[in-house]
């Protein structure tokens, strides 16, 4: 209960320090904003198309490898735990592991994911 | 008090320059970065002044209010070039006047800590404050319309898609880079359409220096003629190229070594062949040029014109050369250099090994004294005007990088050659 007023009045006093800060930084400061200044540099024409336009995450599908061998090393942290006691037949284990896995990852590279051209 | 304090250090920092070369001015301005006081900057919102350097035509007046009020205020504008006397004409923005014979540093470092101190009022904005357009919906609340597929918010059209390359469709954003785009010479206007960072289409749009009235005007007149000697031509053949040179580590980011090879090209001496030969093996061995110029920007022979001689048409295998026929060279051994490749790291070693080789020219012949019988090609060739024509077909495919380490790669002129011609050199 009192727990809960402080953690309100905490919140409450970041928020006003965080719009202070904003404040002492320039950030309501309208010096800049009028048309002329704010048009975007294209070295000396204005922008006829609006810049709200979509492009290609070409990187992707390299995210989601990522990801997946990301999941790879989730595996490997109880391993690496243990590691030191078990000995060679934890690094075959880890090894025969690591190598199924790489399949993929060749799979991945013939299949260009690693290439963005 | 502390912001006082603090305005004067900030008065006494290098000044933010935003600098714009117009006729006769190009390396005045290369050497006037290399001034200590003065930090040339890539856009005008990291600029406190605008420097106009040199003669500029009325028509580009409204392109040059355009990037004056980009500046962020406090704002100066400085004009290089314009004589004390002379009033700025309409719609250029108002500008301190240097003589063309003073020194720029001392005058733009003098006004920056004038305006960061508040004694000098900035400058405020040229162009009216009015928004492009309202935003302005449908229905009666503003609200409604085509919204985000093929709307016009504030004024502008949205990007609509179109095929890319792998079956997709994504927009395709069509801009005008304009002429003072720092990675591109100056005068360069091109209407691109990009997807992404991929150029799909080029267009290049008339130079706005094409215009034949300049402000201000040259008090000389035009110049006589005068027969120059083979030494004065190579010597001059030589400090263009590696002034080229310089502009275009610039561009690919090389600052350092950039600076260099501008301190070597001021005072350029046919003695110093062996500085010349020195920074040009340099960067044959430097591995992020060759990286970023291999293979890029590929000219086939076939694409230039059939008369084409000059550095480009020589790093694509073409051997010509308007000296080869000139008695004086013959005496002196002249054999052209030509590369094969035609990439932009052919045209990059080209331009290195001219510039050595015409320093030793101008050094054997050095005391002879014998002026050219005939015409001889300038640094940047015959034909070269016509190298523009072949971007929107060289640049198309390309992404944003490549694009501009083409165009670094071609030494296009587009200020100085329209408007003068330089005496006794084709």
């Amino acid at each position: 209960m009192l727990g809960a007023l402080t953690a309100a009045l905490a919140v409450l006093v970041s928020a006003i320090g965080v719009l202070l800060g904003l404040r002492a930084l320039g950030a309501d400061d309208p010096r800049g904003t009028a048309p002329p200044e704010a048009v975007p540099f294209l070295g000396g024409y204005a922008p006829e198309t609006h810049a709200w336009s979509r492009f290609h995450l070409r990187y992707y599908p390299l995210t989601l490898l990522f990801i997946a061998f990301e999941m790879e090393m989730m595996f490997m942290y109880p391993w690496a735990v243990v590691y030191v006691q078990e000995g060679v037949t934890a690094l075959a284990e880890m090894g025969m592991f690591l190598a199924i896995l790489s399949l993929g990852v060749l799979y991945a590279w013939r299949e260009k994911v690693l290439e963005w051209q | 008090m502390a912001v006082a304090r603090l305005a004067r250090l900030a008065a006494l920092a290098p000044v933010p320059v935003f600098a714009l070369a117009g006729v006769g001015a190009r390396d005045r301005v290369q050497d006037l970065a290399l001034d200590a006081g003065v930090v040339f900057v890539r856009s005008p919102r990291h600029a406190t002044l605008l420097v106009l350097a040199g003669r500029f035509p009325v028509e580009v007046a409204d392109v040059i209010a355009r990037i004056h009020d980009q500046v962020p205020s406090p704002r100066a504008t400085v004009w290089w070039g314009l004589p004390e006397d002379q009033p700025v004409p309409e719609g250029f923005p108002p500008a301190v006047a240097v003589p063309p014979e003073r020194s720029a540093a001392e005058v733009l470092v003098q006004v920056h800590r004038e305006l960061i101190r508040g004694e000098r009022d900035p400058e405020p904005t040229l162009l009216p404050h009015v928004p492009p357009s309202p935003w302005k919906g449908v229905g009666p609340y503003g609200q409604g319309g085509e919204g985000m597929m093929g709307g016009t918010p504030y004024g502008r059209p949205m990007a609509m898609p179109g095929p890319d390359r792998d079956g997709l469709e994504l927009d395709r954003l069509r801009l005008r880079i304009g002429p003072y785009f720092p990675a591109f010479p100056s005068g360069l206007v091109l209407d691109v359409v990009l997807q992404g960072d991929v150029v799909q289409e080029v267009d290049v749009v008339s130079s706005p220096f094409a215009g034949t009235r300049l402000f201000p005007e040259s008090r000389t007149g035009p110049r006589p003629f005068q027969p120059a000697t083979v030494e004065q031509v190579e010597r001059a053949r030589a400090e263009s190229h590696l002034r080229w040179v310089a502009r275009a580590l610039g561009i690919h980011g090389l600052h350092a070594l950039g600076r260099r090879v501008v301190r070597l090209a001021q005072d350029l001496r046919p003695e110093g062949v062996a500085d010349v030969r020195r920074m040009r093996r340099r960067l044959e061995r430097n591995p992020t040029l060759r990286w970023a110029t291999a293979g890029v920007g590929v000219i086939g022979r076939d694409q230039l014109a059939a008369d084409a001689s000059g550095p480009v048409a020589r790093a694509s295998g073409i051997a010509a050369d308007r000296r080869i026929s000139d008695p004086v060279y013959e005496r002196l051994g002249f054999e052209p250099v030509v590369h094969d490749g035609g990439d932009a790291w052919a045209r990059w070693r080209q331009r290195l090994a001219e510039a050595e080789q015409s320093l030793d020219l101008a050094q054997r012949a050095h005391g002879t004294g014998s002026s050219l019988p005939g015409r001889v090609e300038g640094p940047r060739g015959e034909q070269a005007d016509s190298l523009v024509d072949l971007l929107p077909v060289l640049l198309p495919g390309m992404e944003w990088g490549d694009v501009v380490t083409t165009v670094a790669s071609l030494d296009l002129d587009l200020v100085d050659a329209p408007a003068q011609r330089p005496a006794g050199v084709a």
